[in-house]
């Protein structure tokens, strides 16, 4: 055991390449038991881009493949995760079943790039609304807000509750993030450690080095998956990063669309389902309160 | 000197003070000394000459374990020369040797160099190592350079401190390793000279050295090697005057006809 | 420079904090340093291997990955440092003591042999002709490759911080640029200025020794 954790936190610094990362984050998710429901009698008005993606019978989705919980390539080469899921929904209303979903790795780098080449009919992929993107595309949701979240050891032996337990608590981030101002600012007598990468907090907080590793949640729950024995999320957010789904700018119908999917989803308990068969699971989470979509 | 131990007790019964029994040492497949068997007395002067490659020098390092062997015994005062350690060191501190290089501790002054030795092996204190040291440095005539580093004092000066160093130890024996080969000749005969009283005072000395006149002047006894082997013993007169074997013959006419 | 300003008191803090990592380190690395040279030149052979190894070790390792080791790797044998800044200035020892000891080895063999054997034949121990006669004169050559390794380690100091967890000036240049985007580059000026206030003197310091300790040869 100890070994392997040393491999892969070598790993993490980038000195190893390709041990240790395989995750085990799929064997845990796994695959949701309810198949989402695929429309089989759609009909659009023609000329939309939903026309001509029932009509084409596939759709491209730009997704990660990198992050545990939200969208993590399996060794089947399909990705899973809840960003997955959430493009599932999206191509059942469409009349697309979810094994005829074309899959194109996106990291946040190119995400743009992608939706005005027409690379991707739509990016899912834990993908942070902002005023500076929607200059160049639009998005649908949010389906989800991350936030700034606590992660601490299994167990949570020091009872660890929210952001007001940093006061008495040895805190680790990353130096020069965001979150870390979070604490600085808030906390500034917080006995605050800053690494270069979580990674390192993660490792610090394995040997008792720090009691509480803090940034979004989706970053801690990439940890928790790959070391279950050892982390445990919080759960409670403190602070808000709506993701939403990113379509090519000025394609309103669509996102329109995907609004009313994404809402029919909250209703019908299927985005429930969704988020407890992936990073819930892996997180040991309930499905969070849906958040409202934002039809701007 | 102390007057107990079984050292001193072997020392009255005659036995030698430095005895090479059956000695041979190799460097690589080179046999540099070849079945060596050599008794030096209490208070005898050795001059061992020979040609260049003959093994002199390394045979004058053995005493002092500078060089180890690979066989044979090397006894000093009756002990047996001691592995690589705080014995050895010791044993070293009673013999005395001065080298072609003179070897002074550069970045000592010269009464640091001669202090030095009977400072930290002693245990004598500053003072006393001092007054001694400067006694020595009279003795061999540079008493106004102590204070002087090695560096600025010219080559025959540097090897008489060197001697004076030597001599600070009060060694049982003192070993000389061509003493004035590296030396200006005008600077030769001051180092000779120290030696020659050194002689007259009754030190034992191993003297390695192409000097013919100090040999004649000073030796009880020259040893003449060649190839690593000790081809003749005798006296300086007889070594001189009516060498026994060709190679000391040839040796012998080739450095004193000019 | 306005950030810079606003901040001295974290900067200063940050300034004491990477000079403290410095010093410690350079004491620590130079003595220890010294003893692998001894090692290396000594006359048992397992002390020999012993520093051999132990400079091919760690001189081929990435400064990284020695924090990475000390932090987290000995852990798991046990022995933990829970001040990160002891952590730090220990990886720096050990990363640094592998290059004093080639540099005080390699003055080491620029003092003649017959020091060292002139040492030994007044009957000084091995110890004592290293201590008495050849380092002294070995430290002479090595005082500016030494000048080198001490300021490469006051720079090196930045891992500690950028890195692994130590609130020195390092550390400090992220933070002060995401709460003050627009000064980035006074910052970072600022940052660079407070290592050369302990680099600049250190090299000029450097120069005096070396011309105090010069010796004739």
């Amino acid at each position: 055991m100890r070994v392997r954790r040393f491999t892969a936190a070598l790993a993490a610094i980038g000195l190893v390449g390709l041990v240790g990362c395989s995750s085990d984050a799929g064997d845990d998710a796994g695959t949701p038991d309810a198949t989402v429901p695929v429309e089989t009698d759609a009909e659009f008005d023609a000329g939309t881009t939903m026309a001509d993606l029932a009509e084409a019978g596939t759709i491209t989705v730009g997704t990660k493949f990198d992050q545990p919980g939200f969208g993590l390539i399996s060794p089947q080469d399909v990705p899973e995760g809840f960003d997955v899921e959430i493009a599932k929904i999206i191509a059942g209303a469409l009349g697309i079943a979810a094994d005829d979903i074309e899959w194109i790795e996106s990291v946040s780098a190119n995400r743009e790039p992608f939706l005005q080449n027409g690379e991707v009919d739509m990016v899912v992929a834990t993908y942070t609304i902002n005023d500076e993107r929607k200059q160049i595309v639009d998005f649908a949701g949010p389906y989800y807000v991350a936030g700034q979240d606590i992660m601490v050891a299994a167990g949570n032996p020091l009872a660890v509750e929210g952001p007001e337990s940093f006061a008495d608590i040895r805190v680790c981030s990353v130096t020069g993030s965001t979150p870390a101002g979070y604490v600085q600012e808030n906390f500034p007598d917080a006995d605050l450690t800053l690494f270069a990468e979580y990674s390192l907090c993660a490792e610090a907080l394995k040997n008792d080095q720090v009691d509480a590793v803090t940034t979004d949640n989706v970053i801690l729950t990439s940890f928790v998956a790959q070391d279950p024995e050892s982390f445990e999320l919080i759960g409670a957010p403190f602070t808000e990063e709506p993701y939403g789904i990113g379509v090519p700018l000025g394609d309103d119908e669509f996102r329109s669309f995907i609004n009313d999917v994404l809402e029919a989803s909250f209703e019908d308990g299927s985005w429930a389902a969704a988020w407890d068969a992936t990073a819930g699971a892996i997180t040991d989470t309930p499905a969070p309160e849906p958040p409202s979509v934002d039809r701007y | 000197m102390s007057m107990d131990g079984p050292t001193d007790k072997a020392a009255d019964s005659g036995q030698p003070l430095v005895s090479l029994d059956g000695v041979n040492k190799w460097f690589g497949d080179l046999h540099v000394l070849q079945d060596i068997s050599l008794q030096i007395a209490r208070g005898e002067v050795i001059v061992v000459i020979g040609p260049s490659g003959s093994g002199k020098s390394t045979l004058c390092r053995c005493i002092n374990r500078l060089e180890s062997v690979q066989e044979g015994e090397i006894r000093l005062d009756g002990v047996l020369l001691p592995e690589e350690g705080k014995a050895l060191a010791r044993l070293r501190s009673d013999v005395g040797m001065v080298f072609q290089s003179f070897n002074l501790f550069a970045h000592k002054t010269i009464l640091q160099n001669v202090t030095l030795g009977p400072i930290k092996v002693r245990g004598k204190s500053k003072a006393e190592a001092e007054k001694r040291g400067r006694e020595l440095l009279e003795r061999v005539g540079i008493s106004n350079q102590a204070d002087k580093v090695p560096a600025q004092l010219s080559g025959g000066q540097q090897q008489r401190a060197a001697i004076a160093r030597a001599l600070a130890m009060d060694p049982k024996v003192m070993l000389f390793d061509e003493p004035t080969s590296a030396l200006d000749p005008e600077m030769i005969n001051e180092v000779l000279d120290v030696m020659v009283s050194l002689a007259r005072d009754g030190m034992t000395m191993v003297v390695v050295t192409h000097e013919m006149g100090f040999a004649r002047k000073a030796a009880d006894r020259v040893v003449f090697m060649d190839h690593g082997k000790i081809v003749e013993e005798a006296t300086p007169e007889t070594f001189f005057t009516a060498p026994r074997s060709d190679r000391a013959k040839d040796f012998l006419s080739k450095i004193l006809t000019h | 420079m306005q950030a810079v300003l606003d901040n001295f008191a974290a900067l200063w803090s940050g300034f004491l904090t990477t000079l403290a990592m410095s010093v410690s380190a350079a004491v620590i690395a130079t003595i220890v340093g010294t003893l692998l040279a001894a090692f290396r030149v000594s006359p048992i052979p397992p002390l020999r291997a012993f520093g051999a190894l132990y400079v091919q070790l760690v001189r081929n390792t990435p400064l990284t990955a020695v924090f990475f080791l000390v932090i987290f790797g000995l852990p798991s044998v046990d022995l933990t440092f829970q001040s990160f800044f002891v952590a730090a200035v220990v990886a720096l020892s050990v990363y640094t003591s592998a290059f004093v000891c080639e540099v005080v080895r390699s003055g080491v063999n620029s003092v003649s042999a017959g020091q060292a054997e002139a040492a030994r034949a007044i009957g000084l121990t091995f110890g004592q002709s290293l201590r008495e006669v050849v380092l002294p004169q070995a430290f002479r050559t090595v005082v500016p490759p030494l000048g080198n390794i001490w300021i490469a380690l006051v720079k090196n100091t930045a891992i500690a911080g950028g890195g692994f967890a130590v609130a020195d000036l390092a550390q400090l240049a992220p933070d002060l640029a995401r709460d003050n985007p627009a000064q980035v580059l006074g910052i970072f000026a600022g940052i660079a200025l407070a290592y050369m206030v302990i680099t600049v003197p250190s090299g000029i310091a450097v120069g005096i020794i070396e011309r105090r300790t010069a010796i004739l040869r």
